[in-house]
């Protein structure tokens, strides 16, 4: 039963005797797993729809009839029972049956000893089934170099099917058939070696037996230098990490993964490189550092000496300091620690995993990593990440690491939790739970019931919001940032999607955590309270600008996206460059603005910041320079790397970059400075140091206006009120 | 900058001082026997203010070499500059009583006459052509980049020739691939096998249309591209490289003729490259007439800025002189 202590959207239930509270829909299997209670599976796995087709992992529900409990949706008040007689009775019974129409060994259980049914069934004592074995062959596929197929050995649970749909999105694989011969088939029957097949292996990774096993023939080496040695799958099942990773996919991944032996002193990565690998320490430490953040991206105040303290003062030149700028700020790396400002250098040590994003996403390297004694690293390709991130031993091994090192930086990062206690930090650090997502998966749905509060820690997050005829992007959030305080402050109901751009990580904080927070610290509510209701505000006005702006080149030109645009009056304009002189003026002789662009009207939107509300350019910066503090306008932070992602990433060609003249460890010279230049993004900052963007102010002839484009254009959109 | 209705402050304040000013000047003309004259009391107050009109008008130039110094916006400089310079004429004309004077003074009141008038040229200009400028050239590009512009276009222009007749012998730029003209477009990279290149200003103007792949063309022979290759030549390269008024392609609708009568010569396969043509001659004529507004909105200035340096200059010197001897 739903008691009254139950929050809304959650649903209490019993499993085995033991009462736990779960989000509404949440299957059994999901609800047993999140409480410990391990319940075996055959064709379920996590990242695919479920759809218990193999019955192997049924449950007592009290129904008239088991459970799939991989398929079955929990309700309120249900007493699941897993273990009994009679459900262990029905999967043995189930387990023969399947067993019957399996060859023992497999090749699988051949080659590397893990065919999960013969090991369910190993595990079940069933050693000789009872039911005669099925005389109809199925056949072998053998045309394919990479994989080979053994219709026998299928047991038709259809992890591949989804594998090679829905995982890869490549809807090669079907069924095909029925009774006896039914089974899986490439294209309309084809051998697999004529069909459309491109051997990416998702089929043969996500197969549970010897249906679909690696010819040895294809395979992804690293380029390796001289200090790296290749495994064999053998070694690698032996260490640790690699516990319960699949033979199969070892053997065929053998060369994406190598062991570095390292030298003191011996560069790692470089940041600002583009690499594929992540790095695991496993012997010896390591340095990460960001080169002398400190650079001129921005025009700085603070001038010396007479004159230029008198031009100043007639400049009129504020600090260029913001609210959130008082206190320590730190910068976010590809690593499981963030660097401090002042002092951006880590230390990472046998356990610690590097590079992640760079390997999932192929984000630019966010740091410089240097071997600090001699050490020992396994560097490995995204899909040895990918199946270890699946290994539950491995997972732990770094959330662990990530809650004890970073987790409460990045919870004090957010500004409104700057006033929890220890004491609480240390409370949320034992409850939060970390949760990956795959590009295009979808974290919360619009609609659902809100149960967590969730920080995200790596990747790219966009929120969305469903409205009559299509979806509008409301926000991007990348690392700190943080979503669903909307749906539990208030009715509990989500009211935006939120999907995974890329590889995503995030932290969630239970709904009854969260509670007993915002319960606990009034100035926490108070904080979110106050974003909920901007953001919930700022999402309304901008759902009201869908239905209500009829002009198609207004959409098409993205100008609605726009929070503020620098437009130039053309009937005004004299073309005289004043605006471009004083743009490059404020900002050491290097102008952000471009006096071209595209028309709206008879106004030209100049090629400057737009400051959009969906700012694709902070999507993929690998050390989080870019971003929004709390105002409006999009800014590139002093340790900007110079990758030039953002760049390539703006739509409107509003960013660019330049060179500046840093000061850097110099090489030949250990201990010593010397002046390098490196490339840093630059784009519009509103010149706020300067009270009033520079361009505008120097205009002569009312022809430049930074305006909120939905308010100047209204008339011109019919929308009443004129700018 | 446009004489428009925000200009109403200045007009009737600039207005209310000549109209003080007149009659001050009534009063005391009407009161001194021997006539209005620039020594006396009220003709150096006349004098002092003329001469400070001036030199505020002329620091708007100062103003502009320092344009993020907060000394007040631009704008309020630019209207104090045209309504105050103009004050400037009947102060110092009611400082001499309409009378020139001598050589160094009859000098300084043409001067002042020129100045004046060449900047009511100048803010008419200013007030009209952006308008004219924004109609006509919907391509426009940044003024400095006209000639890259240009050049890029003759050799998409050469390119699309090629394609349906045979190579003309021009040499073309390897850089094209990687950098475009200046402006919006300038900060992308484009291959230049992707798309037919076109210029930044006809993205700008959302003609993205026109960028779009060229459909699949045929190979013309020899004899039947003799008249493309002939009017490619003698005409459009030429044109291209250095638009000349008076020549056929400078005007619209002899140009649209010249491509009608080329269209009824050659076959329909290749009448596409010819639409991308008569697109090139229209940008490249539309670049033309930019340049030629960009010269009217801006030479008048090589007459007024030297004038009113001048004129500053011997103000001074008659200030000093009138004053000392």
């Amino acid at each position: 039963m739903t008691t009254s202590a139950t929050p809304p959207g959650m649903v209490e239930i019993s499993i085995d005797g033991k009462s736990v509270r779960v989000p509404a829909r949440t299957t059994v299997f999901d609800a047993a797993r999140m409480n410990g209670i391990s319940i075996p599976i055959l064709c379920h796995l996590q990242n695919q729809t479920p759809v218990g087709v193999c019955r192997l992992c049924v449950v007592d529900t009290g129904a008239r009839v088991l459970s799939a409990s991989c398929v079955r949706p929990v309700e309120p008040g249900m007493k699941v029972v897993t273990n009994s007689g009679k459900v262990l009775n029905a999967r043995k019974t189930l387990l023969e049956l399947l067993m019957s129409d399996h060859p023992s060994p497999c090749a699988r259980q051949e080659k590397s000893g893990d065919c999960e049914l013969e090991s369910l069934a190993k595990s079940a004592g069933i050693t000789q089934p009872r039911f005669v074995k099925r005389a109809v062959t199925r056949g072998e596929d053998d045309s394919s170099l990479a994989i080979a197929v053994d219709h026998d050995a299928c047991i038709l649970c259809d992890r591949c099917i989804r594998g090679c749909d829905e995982v890869k999105n490549n809807f090669v694989l079907g069924r095909m058939g029925k009774g006896y011969s039914a089974g899986i088939a490439f294209d309309l029957n084809a051998p697999m070696g004529d069909s459309t097949c491109i051997s990416c292996g998702e089929c043969m990774v996500s197969c549970p037996t010897g249906a679909l096993t690696n010819k040895g023939l294809a395979g992804t080496v690293i380029a390796a230098g001289t200090n790296a040695e290749i495994f064999e799958a053998e070694e690698l099942l032996r260490i640790p990490v690699f516990k319960g990773v699949s033979g199969t996919f070892l053997e065929l991944n053998r060369g994406a993964i190598v062991k570095r032996r390292l030298h003191k002193g011996e560069v790692i990565c470089r940041e600002g490189e583009f690499g594929s690998t992540a790095f695991y320490i496993v012997e010896g430490r390591a340095r990460v550092s960001i080169s002398s953040p400190i650079a001129h991206v921005k025009t700085e105040g603070g001038a010396k000496g007479f004159f230029k303290k008198l031009t100043s003062a007639l400049v009129g030149r504020d600090e260029d300091k913001r609210e959130d700028e008082a206190r320590d700020r730190t910068i976010p790396i590809d690593a499981s620690v963030d660097l401090s400002y002042g002092n951006p250098v880590a230390e990472l040590g046998p356990g610690d995993l590097f590079g992640e994003m760079t390997c999932m996403n192929f984000y630019p390297r966010s740091a410089t990593v240097v071997a600090e004694s001699d050490a020992v690293v396994y560097e490995m390709l995204r899909n040895v990440l990918d199946i270890m991130f699946k290994n539950k031993t491995f997972r732990a091994q770094l959330d662990e690491t990530y809650r004890r090192r970073a987790l409460e930086n990045h919870l004090r990062g957010v500004p409104m939790f700057a006033d929890l206690s220890p004491e609480f930090i240390e409370h949320l650090k034992a409850g939060i739970e970390l949760q990956r997502f795959a590009p295009g998966q979808t974290i919360v749905q619009q609609g659902d019931a809100a149960d967590s509060f969730y920080l995200v820690r790596i990747g790219f997050v966009k929120v969305s919001e469903s409205y009559p005829g299509g979806e509008m992007v409301l926000a991007y959030l990348s690392r700190g940032d943080y979503f669903g305080e909307i749906g539990l402050l208030g009715g509990g109901i989500r009211t935006a999607t939120c999907t995974a751009l890329d590889h995503v990580e995030l932290v969630r904080i239970s709904g009854d955590d969260f509670r007993d927070m915002v319960a606990r610290f009034p100035s926490v509510r108070a904080g979110l309270e106050v974003i909920a209701a901007e953001r919930s505000a700022a999402n309304q006005q901008r759902l009201q600008m869908v239905h209500s702006v009829p002009i198609d080149q207004f959409l098409s030109q993205g100008l609605m996206e726009a929070q503020s645009l620098l437009i130039l009056d053309l009937q005004n304009c004299t073309r005289c460059d004043a605006c471009v002189n004083a743009c490059a003026d404020a900002h050491d002789g290097i102008t952000r603005l471009v006096r071209d662009g595209l028309r709206f009207d008879r106004y030209l939107v100049a090629t400057s910041c737009r400051q959009c509300r969906d700012p694709l350019c902070m999507v993929g910066c690998p050390v989080g320079s870019i971003r929004r503090r709390n105002s409006l306008e999009v800014i590139i932070e002093d340790w900007c790397i110079g990758c030039g992602l953002c760049a390539r990433n703006c739509p409107y060609g509003n960013i660019n970059l330049h060179p500046f003249e840093v000061l850097a460890d110099d090489a030949e010279n250990a201990g010593r400075k010397k002046a390098v230049i490196k490339q840093k993004a630059t784009s519009c900052d509103l010149c706020t140091h300067l009270k009033e963007p520079s361009c505008v102010y120097a205009c002569p002839h009312d022809a430049a206006h930074r305006v909120d484009p939905k308010q100047f254009f209204a008339e011109m959109l019919g929308q009443g009120s004129a700018k | 900058m446009r004489i428009d209705r925000t200009h109403r402050a200045w007009a009737i304040a600039s207005l209310a001082i000549l109209a003080i000013s007149f009659l001050v000047y009534v009063i005391y003309a009407l009161k001194t026997p021997q006539g209005p004259r620039g020594g006396s009391a009220i003709g150096l107050l006349f004098g002092i203010i003329g001469f400070c009109f001036m030199i505020f008008a002329a620091l708007l130039g100062a103003r502009k070499r320092v344009p993020t110094w907060r000394l007040g916006r631009a704008q309020a400089w630019m209207r104090g500059h045209l309504w105050l310079g103009l004050l400037a004429l009947p102060m110092i004309l009611f400082h001499g009583g309409f009378h020139f004077g001598g050589t160094l003074t009859r000098v300084l009141m043409w001067l002042l006459i020129v100045t004046v008038a060449s900047g009511i040229f100048g803010a008419a200009l200013q007030h009209y052509l952006p308008s004219v400028m924004t109609s006509d050239v919907p391509l426009e590009t940044i003024y400095d980049e006209i000639g890259h512009v240009r050049s890029l276009l003759w050799e998409e222009a050469d390119r699309a020739v090629e394609a349906v007749s045979e190579n003309l012998g021009f040499t073309k730029s390897t850089v094209e691939e990687t950098q475009r003209a200046g402006g919006f477009t300038a900060l992308r990279p484009i291959a230049a096998t992707a798309v037919p290149l076109r210029t930044s200003a006809a993205v700008s103007a959302g003609a993205s249309a026109a960028v779009a792949a060229a459909p699949q063309i045929i190979l013309l022979s020899k004899e039947q591209s003799a008249p493309l290759r002939s009017f490619y030549f003698n005409e459009m390269r030429p044109f291209l490289e250095r638009p000349k008024r008076g020549t056929r392609l400078a005007d619209v609708a002899a140009s649209s003729s010249t491509f009608a009568g080329l269209r009824t010569l050659l076959p329909a396969a290749v009448h596409a490259t010819l639409n991308d043509l008569e697109d090139i001659c229209d940008e490249a004529r539309q670049l033309a007439r930019q340049e030629q507004l960009h010269r009217w909105l801006h030479g008048w200035l090589l007459v007024h800025i030297p004038l009113s340096l001048a004129l500053i200059l011997l103000g001074a010197v008659h200030a000093v002189m009138a004053l000392r001897y």
